[in-house]
């Protein structure tokens, strides 16, 4: 395989295109924002890609339940199409509004195979609010989640006002219980969030903020990966610049996490075609 | 039959919207419930089969894992229930989106008769609850009766088969359209005819217009189109662009200034002329980054070689002060396609707000449609739900809180966006119309809504305004418009696009229509949202989330799939001509026929008295106060004040990531909650170069000068840029002008000369300042008349007039977004400068007004001193010298010291005998003096010479340092500690006020 093919979904009100097409090119992929109209027409063709991302924003205002509609539309229009694409060991991420509507779609959580049955719900904040703040995510060393192998605490934005992660007991007990649970809401040092806000700012179950199917080919999160894709998009960078030069060490900066996530996924693809 | 689907969430789920309300209820009106939950209604009005319904029921409304739902009324417990849908013609967006889903699940697409609606009921749980209580929540907090209808239910009233019925709030206009003759016989009845049609001519410019139509070549080249007295649609195409909104009229005017005083005296003949096109077009020929200024929507400034950055600020105010959240996402999202119309169209990249309203608390006698609290948390939400469903960050936004925008709240939304500099080899940024090219209309559709906005706001508020022009604007249409426009661009596909904004078709056609000088439109091929619009109406209607873009015939084809693709609607109705005529049809018959170049000769220039009396001459003069005793409590209360504290939860609510090129962001600091200077973003992801952008907003100085509150306004907007990094090479600005009423009336408007002299200054003052400053104004707008009349308590009313204000928008252009800093200390141990003088300068400063003193000494700016200043701190920052930088801005050095300390959460101690100042020997003036031109910075002990030689000569002092213990320490030689207290001590008081906001 040359380029591994990202299929940056667009159009509708979802808005995070850019930036999400920008960093995967940054993680080594050739991506493409293509309309959900060109994808339902055929112009474009989901089989000459191998990772599709269902980026944020607010597909079709987010009127009735966030990322409802989107799930509406992609699941009567390109449902076959779409669990091909699965089927076939492709990679599926869901960012935000695109984690919504995958939810809604029924990719998530991807229990026994079945890829159509909503079990899932990502509803309003319990602060009752839009919320965009900075929030630290302890990674889930144990889950088979394709897209955070090697990383442990990261930190991203989050951009939404329904983020609560929600199922009823039995969902979550099993989501824990098969690591599908990838990332979690944390304190600065890592620790489990507890609910407490703002470190877990919607109030999540478990201070769950992304999780992925029983394979880890199939990622949804709250949190924008994409949006983390400088040095400079840190909300520390100015304090941490300055304590880089007080001790004299070269300007050593870190790969940001945005970019981590999608080289994981980009690197997966390639080495599979070996 | 209709359909009525309730929804809501499952008992056992946490219901967070109703949880608000019950907070709000105890918090604004002490009325306690104990539980309130809502209830979201779908009436379908369409004749879906059982199936159907079943289907959409499942598929798009009810979230199985968190919702219940049904035909019939949901059991939800209450005592009481209020019901609040929308009036008819009101723009139900999530109606829409309805539509859009049931369609695409079930196939079956809606006649022009099937329409979604939809509403709310809230069941609240209380005890000792009257209906006044249930009637106030309603009205008050949960609807406004501008676009809104309520129904309450006690339990007695409700009833679990019937629920709320079935209602439907169409409109129905049952209209055959009509163009009427008005007739012209004399200027008394044409005067009659404009107030009674709400046009808001000026009785000046009636003349003019008459003796156009009586014309005799006008009359005969009428005559064969079968006109003879004008149409009424005529004389609206006039009125919009003769309004003050369209035409500047005020700004454009005859000022006779004189000083009382001195006696000096001087006539200012335009004063847009003299005071903003001139400096601007001298600037553009010193400056070669300017690209294009003082014709499009929005000016373009240089961003790199390969693209242009367009910058543009508006006002919403008159909307946002009937209803709040309406007024104020139609106004950003308003704002937002100004850019998109600049050039051949710009791709959004920010956005920004101003609020002015009364205070939050307010408790006093004035009675107006919206109280503060209430309007704020409605122009928020607006801006919140504009942006955020735009795609576009909004970092950056002020609050000013002050009783005299009861009378009009002020509501400042600024856009900016970017541009290639070539498309398909041609400059981007220019554009024109030509004969043949076709008229398209892109976006949404046209109805009764927004008619008379532009007329509106050139009047005082008064209770008889029409309410028709509220609108709420719909963020998910325009952006596909905007998505499907910009792939249009790229593909060459668009020859002129302008906005559809005030006045409509009248003005985008109008106007664009002047570069092939001419256009024939066909008015019956708008598409409408309801049928029996007058064509007058159509013409004028601002109906929102629409552009008007020339296409030549051989793209329209290919624009129109393109369209298609992205679910625009897109129509062609008319096209440009050479004809030198505005040619408008209906049904191929003619209901205007008039010269393209009416506008532009016979009108006359309005004329204004500008009569000024200094400061002194008004008995304004220095408060006799001794030295306060306890700073430390006067630095926590002033901390507290509405105008310093943090906001923080607004600018949570504002999406400021988005895109993916937030480099310095509003909140800063360890904690993530101080507000920066200004804000950086990276709007060409691929490159290092990045956009400093940073707002001022200081009308408390006009109690005493204007001509000081302009300057003291722009320098706080230049040095909010200097502070993250900006440089003074490339400034540009944008004025907002927002002032009450200028016209002398001897009862009405008693101190209309004083208030037009302080206009003439604020014009003087912002030529001076730009051209010493070397500010090219890419864009600027006026807004007139903010003053409003509030019903007392006896029956009696009192008009308010808003202080003279004007915001101030400065943009740079970062060459190395990593030398960037932030205005928070950083590191125990460095050392803490003060750049720039302090003078006794407490006039109108939030020390005074803590203690109800207005004072005389207002700050004043010193450009050539300033300039020196920000040009050593821009080359120290660019050398990596300093850690952080922060203005001194309301409040003076004491507030902003400790900002600096919060920020960084670390102790600072410092020397304030040291501080460089002049004619200043009292705690309180150094303190609190607000003299403009001043910085703090932080600066590492080994940067400490290289620093100090940059601002060799100039004024300055090291007054101290950093410290890791978390206390801030003033002291002086003669007073030992002045101020003493823990860092996390003064950020309560500074958070205490809103805190408990999310």
């Amino acid at each position: 395989m040359n380029r591994v093919n990202v299929l940056v979904l667009a159009g509708y009100g979802l808005n995070c295109d850019y930036e999400t097409a920008y960093t995967f090119e940054l993680a080594g992929a050739a991506a493409k924002r293509v309309h959900i109209n060109s994808l339902i027409s055929g112009h474009v063709k989901l089989s000459d890609f191998n990772i599709l991302v269902f980026t944020g924003g607010f597909g079709w205002g987010d009127d009735h339940g966030a990322g409802v509609v989107q799930a509406v539309k992609l699941g009567t229009k390109l449902g076959d199409k779409l669990l091909d694409f699965i089927n076939k060991g492709n990679l599926v991420i869901g960012i935000c509004n695109g984690f919504q509507a995958i939810v809604n779609m029924g990719l998530l959580p991807g229990f026994d195979n079945n890829y159509t049955k909503r079990s899932l719900a990502l509803t309003f904040n319990d602060c009752g609010n839009f919320r965009d703040d900075w929030v630290h995510l302890k990674v889930n060393s144990l889950s088979p989640c394709i897209f955070t192998k090697g990383l442990d605490k990261i930190e991203l934005p989050v951009r939404h006002g329904e983020g609560k992660f929600y199922s009823d007991e039995s969902n979550i007990r099993m989501l824990v219980e098969n690591n599908q649970v990838v990332i979690r809401y944390a304190t600065p040092d890592g620790k489990p969030a507890q609910g407490k806000f703002p470190y877990n700012p919607n109030g999540s179950v478990q201070d769950i903020a992304g999780i992925c199917d029983p394979s880890g080919r199939i990622f949804g999160l709250m949190p924008h990966p994409e949006a983390y894709n400088h040095f400079t998009n840190h909300p520390d960078w100015t304090r941490l610049k300055e304590q880089i030069k007080r001790l004299g060490e070269n300007d050593s900066r870190q790969i940001p996490a945005g970019i981590l996530i999608f080289k994981n996924a980009v690197d997966f693809m390639i080495g599979r075609s070996y | 039959m209709p359909h009525r689907l309730e929804i809501a969430l499952k008992p056992e789920m946490f219901d967070a919207e109703g949880e608000g309300i019950r907070l709000k209820a105890k918090n604004y009106f002490g009325i306690e419930f104990t539980k309130v939950r809502t209830v979201s209604i779908i009436t379908i009005e369409s004749a879906l089969t059982e199936e159907e319904l079943n289907l959409v029921q499942t598929a798009i409304f009810t979230n199985p894992v968190t919702q219940i739902s049904s035909f019939e009324p949901l059991p939800v417990d209450f005592d009481w229930i209020i019901w609040v849908g929308y009036k008819p013609g009101v723009k139900d967006n999530p109606g829409s989106t309805a539509v859009e889903a049931i369609e695409d699940v079930t196939g079956r697409y809606f006649n022009k008769d099937e329409v979604v609606y939809t509403s709310k009921r809230y069941c609240l749980k209380g005890r000792n609850l009257s209906h006044a209580d249930i009637e106030k929540i309603a009205l008050e907090l949960l609807s406004n009766d501008i676009i809104q209808q309520t129904k309450i239910y006690s339990k007695n009233d409700w009833s679990d088969l019937e629920g709320i019925g079935y209602i439907i709030p169409k409109v129905l206009l049952d209209h055959v359209p009509t163009v009427s003759a008005i007739s012209i016989k004399s200027d008394e009845i044409l005067k009659e005819i404009s107030d009674k049609r709400n046009l808001a001519l000026n009785p000046n410019d009636i003349p003019a217009i008459r003796s156009y139509f009586l014309k005799k070549d006008v009359l005969a080249a009428r005559a064969l189109e079968g006109l003879s007295e004008p149409t009424d649609i005529e004389l609206e195409y006039i009125c919009q662009a003769r309004s003050d909104h369209c035409n500047h009229n005020t700004f454009r005017g005859l000022f006779r200034y004189a000083d009382l005083d001195t006696g000096y005296a001087e006539t200012f003949d335009n004063l847009f002329k003299t005071c903003i096109e001139a400096p601007t077009l001298y600037l553009k020929e010193k400056k070669p980054w300017v690209v294009s200024v003082l014709w499009d929507n929005a000016g373009a400034g240089l961003f790199d070689e390969n693209s242009y950055y367009v910058i543009t600020g508006e006002t919403h105010n008159s909307p946002s002060n009937m209803e709040a959240y309406g007024g104020a996402i139609t106004g950003i999202v308003g704002v937002y396609r100004d850019p998109l119309g600049t050039g051949k169209g710009s791709k959004l990249i920010m956005g920004s707000y101003g609020f002015c309203t009364g205070h939050r608390d307010y408790n006093g006698p004035l009675m107006p449609h919206l109280h503060p609290r209430r309007l704020l948390d409605g122009v928020i939400e607006g801006v919140r739900d504009g942006g955020n469903k735009s795609g576009i960050p909004t970092p950056f936004g002020q609050v000013i809180f002050h009783d005299g925008y009861m009378g009009k709240c002020l509501v400042f939304v600024t856009a900016l966006g970017i541009m290639p500099s070539k498309i398909k080899e041609e400059p981007a940024e220019q554009k024109e119309t030509s004969p043949e090219d076709i008229i398209v209309v892109c976006g949404g559709r046209v109805g009764k809504d927004g008619i008379h906005g532009v007329t509106a706001s050139s009047e005082v508020f008064s209770e008889n305004t029409p309410a028709g022009h509220v609108q709420i604007g719909d963020p998910y249409t325009q952006k596909k418009m905007h998505d499907f426009l910009l792939e249009a661009r790229d593909e060459g596909l668009i020859a002129f696009i302008t906005d559809n904004g005030g006045g409509g078709f009248s003005s985008s056609i109008g106007e664009s229509a002047r570069y092939s000088n001419g256009c024939e439109v066909e008015l019956d091929r708008v598409p409408l949202k309801y049928e029996g619009l007058d064509q007058w109406e159509i013409w004028v209607s601002e109906s929102q989330e629409r552009m008007t873009v020339a296409v030549k015939p051989k793209h329209i084809k290919r624009f129109l799939e393109l369209s298609a693709k992205h679910a625009v609607e897109s129509t062609e109705i008319g096209k440009y001509t050479g004809s030198g005529k505005l040619h408008i049809k209906y049904k191929n018959k003619t209901c205007a026929y008039v010269d393209m170049d009416l506008l532009s000769a016979g009108f006359p220039q309005w004329e204004f008295d500008a009569v000024w009396q200094p400061p002194l001459m008004r008995g304004l003069y220095e408060p006799v106060i001794t030295e306060p005793e306890d700073c430390n409590k006067l630095l926590e209360d002033i901390l507290s004040h509405p105008n310093i504290c943090s906001k923080e939860w607004i600018c949570r609510q504002y999406d400021h990531e988005v895109q993916g090129g937030s480099v310095i962001k509003p909140l800063v600091g360890k904690y993530r909650d101080l507000n920066s200077d200004a804000v950086v973003i990276r709007p060409v992801l691929g490159s290092n170069k990045g956009i400093a952008f940073s707002q001022a907003i200081l009308p408390m100085y006009s109690k005493i000068d204007a001509y000081h509150m302009t300057c003291c306004t722009i320098d706080e907007a230049v040095r909010r840029l200097i502070c993250v990094g900006g440089n003074m090479d490339h400034v540009a600005g944008v004025d907002n002008f927002c002032w009450p009423n200028i016209q002398h009336h001897p009862e009405n408007n008693p101190d209309g000369k004083f208030k037009a002299a302080q206009l003439v200054r604020s014009c003087k003052a912002l030529a001076k300042m730009c051209l010493s400053y070397e500010i090219p104004l890419l864009s600027g707008k006026d807004s007139m008349y903010v003053d409003g009349y509030l019903s007392g308590r006896y029956g009696e009313s009192h008009k308010v007039s808003a202080l003279e204000t004007m915001q101030f928008s400065a943009v740079s252009v970062i060459d190395d977004i990593n030398n960037c800093i932030t205005m928070d200390c950083k590191i125990p141990g460095d050392l803490v400068y003060v750049l720039g003088e302090t003078r006794n300068e407490l006039g109108a400063s939030e020390y005074y007004e803590h203690f109800s003193y207005t004072g005389l000494n207002v700050p004043e700016v010193f450009p050539d001193q300033f300039i020196k200043i920000y040009r050593a701190l821009y080359k120290a920052i660019e050398k990596g010298l300093v850690a952080s930088a922060h203005g001194v801005y309301r409040g003076g050095l004491g507030v902003h010291l400790a900002m600096v300390a919060m920020g960084g959460d670390l102790g600072l101690k410092a020397d304030i005998g040291c501080v460089p100042a002049t004619g200043v020997g009292r705690i309180d003036s150094i303190l609190f003096s607000e003299s403009a031109g001043r910085v703090i910075a932080t600066v590492a002990p080994c940067n400490k010479n290289a620093f100090e030689n940059i601002f060799k000569g100039l004024c300055f002092a090291c007054i101290g340092g950093i410290t890791e213990a978390k206390d801030f320490v003033l002291h002086g030689k003669k007073h030992g500690d002045i101020v003493s207290l823990p860092v996390d001590t003064l950020k309560k008081a500074w958070k205490q006020p809103f805190g408990g906001l999310i």
